[in-house]
């Protein structure tokens, strides 16, 4: 298995394009989620300018326990930078038919699509402990709270941003598989998100129970954006397992449709 | 002889088309092994099944009398078509990631990277390669896992001259070591100079295959110039002779069985004609192949 990703690794750590992508999207990610205080701040300074306060204070932006929902459910907008690199990553083995020659080199299919995986699951973990890393150290920074249970709690919500992460990466990759152009699959991924929210509002009506299965649906239904508790709503602040199950199996839907295609067409 | 590869009723159908239709096939150890047809005759992709990266239709082949799986293409080393690398690696980092997919020492790349004559490129990148260079890493490339088979795919497509000769040198040398190699070419030239033995395919159907010496045996014809004005007549009355052709002002002579060129040359002088050129002709495989894509 480890060999499999290092072959993955040896094929990227070369590519400056590799370099790039992975560099915008960890560096955006760490100064959007660490900058939130500047934001408030600059929010604040708005608002005095129309002759009205706020108070940033009682924001509890990067407060123990809130600050995990907050940075994760922010942090899961940058996902589609790490969605380009992948498509680009598979695209490429079509477009310089390295795919097929890895295949004659003495590669099972199943074992290069397992590569591509394993690669997914390391950028995924790795987004992970950067999130983990910033919202610890904003926390202890600007918490006033530092007590353990509360620097404990929602903690498992990381699973599911985990999970957020290598499902759509898991798309990405079945959608490139599928589509094999770099362009083409860009756009579908990019589109994705519209294109079921069209056909959800359109079967709303009929049968709504089915809307929480669709897989971009159910993403949004694992982890809900958490500000509206903010402005005194309630919101959904445990994992739920239904959700959990549905984004899990899609997931899974997704590899092995990749894997299918790989392994019965003729390349 | 050990069997390296045998092939029963190879079949691969693209929708209506039949690219491949039940080919039957052995190939022995140490041979250098032909395999010879127009353009889509179905080379490649009967290659590609060998290869795994075509799915057959129908029917099986076998490597050293195992059922193929993707731990025995490891020990094959095979160039199909045109050379595949990543274009923004070297070809040094191109290799290494070559050697971890074969599970080979990477000890080799250097020795593969000197036989090829590319030491002094190897941190270049593949992209900035010239075609015979990148032809002469597929091949470096192939030969990293020290394999017994050796398949290679047109490997003089689009070289020159210079280039071809290179190849054709590598393939002698590596065909020196005892390796077991498959050449697929539309240069009948080239086969007849390196291969043992030969495979012809027509649309997909294996129309011959036998060694390559048994071509030129048979009638021999003889080439025939001399300053006499009735050396058609001469010719004529010699008892080997079969057919004459005249052709750019020489005399295309098919002898009868039993009749060699020297009794031709003695027939002549006997008669007080001394020819200026006299050359055996042995049959070429072009000539052969002809044949054989004409009768099948």
């Amino acid at each position: 298995m480890l060999h499999l990703l290092q072959i993955d690794l040896k094929k990227l750590t070369s590519y400056r394009t590799f370099w790039v992508i992975c560099g915008l999207y960890f560096v955006t990610l760490a100064v959007a989620t660490a900058s939130g205080m500047e934001f408030l701040k600059w929010l604040a300074r708005m608002f005095e300018d129309f002759g009205q306060e706020i108070n940033i204070d009682r924001i509890p932006l990067y407060h123990f326990p809130d600050v995990w929902l907050n940075l994760i459910w922010f942090s899961g907008w940058f996902k589609i930078v790490l969605a380009i690199m992948v498509v680009i990553s598979v695209t490429n083995e079509y477009s310089y038919r390295t795919l097929r020659q890895n295949i004659i080199d003495g590669m099972s299919r199943a074992e290069f699509v397992t590569s591509k995986v394993l690669t997914n699951v390391l950028l995924s973990i790795i987004s992970v402990a950067m999130i983990f890393f910033i919202g610890l150290v904003t926390g202890l920074i600007y918490s006033p709270t530092q007590a353990y249970e509360s620097i404990l709690t929602d903690v498992d919500f990381f699973l599911a941003y985990f999970l957020e992460i290598f499902f759509f990466l898991s798309y990405t990759l079945m959608i490139s598989v599928l589509i094999q152009r770099a362009g083409l699959s860009i756009i579908v991924v990019l589109l994705s998100q519209m294109i079921e929210l069209i056909i959800t509002v359109n079967i709303n009506e009929d049968i709504p129970w089915l809307v929480p299965y669709f897989p971009m649906r159910s993403l949004w239904n694992l982890i809900e954006c958490p500000y509206p508790r903010y402005a005194f709503q309630e919101i959904k602040d445990y994992l739920d397992p239904l959700s959990f199950a549905i984004v899990a199996g899609w997931t899974i839907v997704f590899n092995l449709v990749a894997y299918r295609k790989i392994k019965k067409s003729d390349i | 002889m050990e069997t390296v590869l045998s092939i029963s009723n190879l079949t691969k159908h693209f929708g209506k088309i039949k690219a491949v239709s039940n080919v039957n096939l052995q190939v022995k150890a140490g041979q250098v092994f032909g395999m010879l047809g127009p353009n889509g005759s179905g080379k490649t992709t009967t290659l590609g099944m060998l290869m795994g990266v075509v799915n057959p239709t129908s029917g099986s082949f076998k490597w050293f009398g195992e059922e193929p799986t993707h731990h025995i293409r490891k020990k094959i080393g095979a160039v199909l078509e045109h050379p595949i690398f990543y274009p923004y690696l070297s070809g040094q980092k191109n290799l290494e990631l070559n050697a971890m997919i074969k599970e080979c020492d990477p000890a080799n790349i250097p020795k593969v990277l000197e036989l090829v004559e590319l030491s002094d490129r190897k941190d270049d990148k593949y992209k900035t390669y010239s075609l015979g260079m990148k032809q002469r890493l597929a091949i470096a490339s192939a030969l990293l896992n020290e394999p017994t088979v050796l398949i290679l795919d047109e490997p003089t497509n689009g070289l020159d001259p210079m280039g071809i000769a290179e190849i054709r040198e590598l393939i002698k040398k590596i065909a020196a070591q005892g390796k077991t190699i498959i050449l697929a070419s539309h240069l009948l030239d080239e086969v007849q100079k390196v291969c043992t033995h030969f495979a012809v395919l027509k649309r997909g159907v294996l129309v011959h295959t036998g060694p390559v010496d048994d071509v030129g045996r048979g009638s021999e014809t003889v080439e025939v110039t001399a300053d006499v004005e009735n050396l058609n007549e001469v010719l004529l009355k010699f008892a080997g002779t079969s057919t004459i052709n005249r052709e750019d002002g020489t005399f295309q002579v098919s002898l009868r069985d039993g009749f060699r060129s020297q009794d031709l040359n003695k027939f002549l002088f006997e008669n007080g004609v001394i020819a200026s050129h006299l050359v055996t002709r042995k049959k070429s495989l072009e000539k052969q192949f002809l044949e054989i894509l004409a009768g099948a």
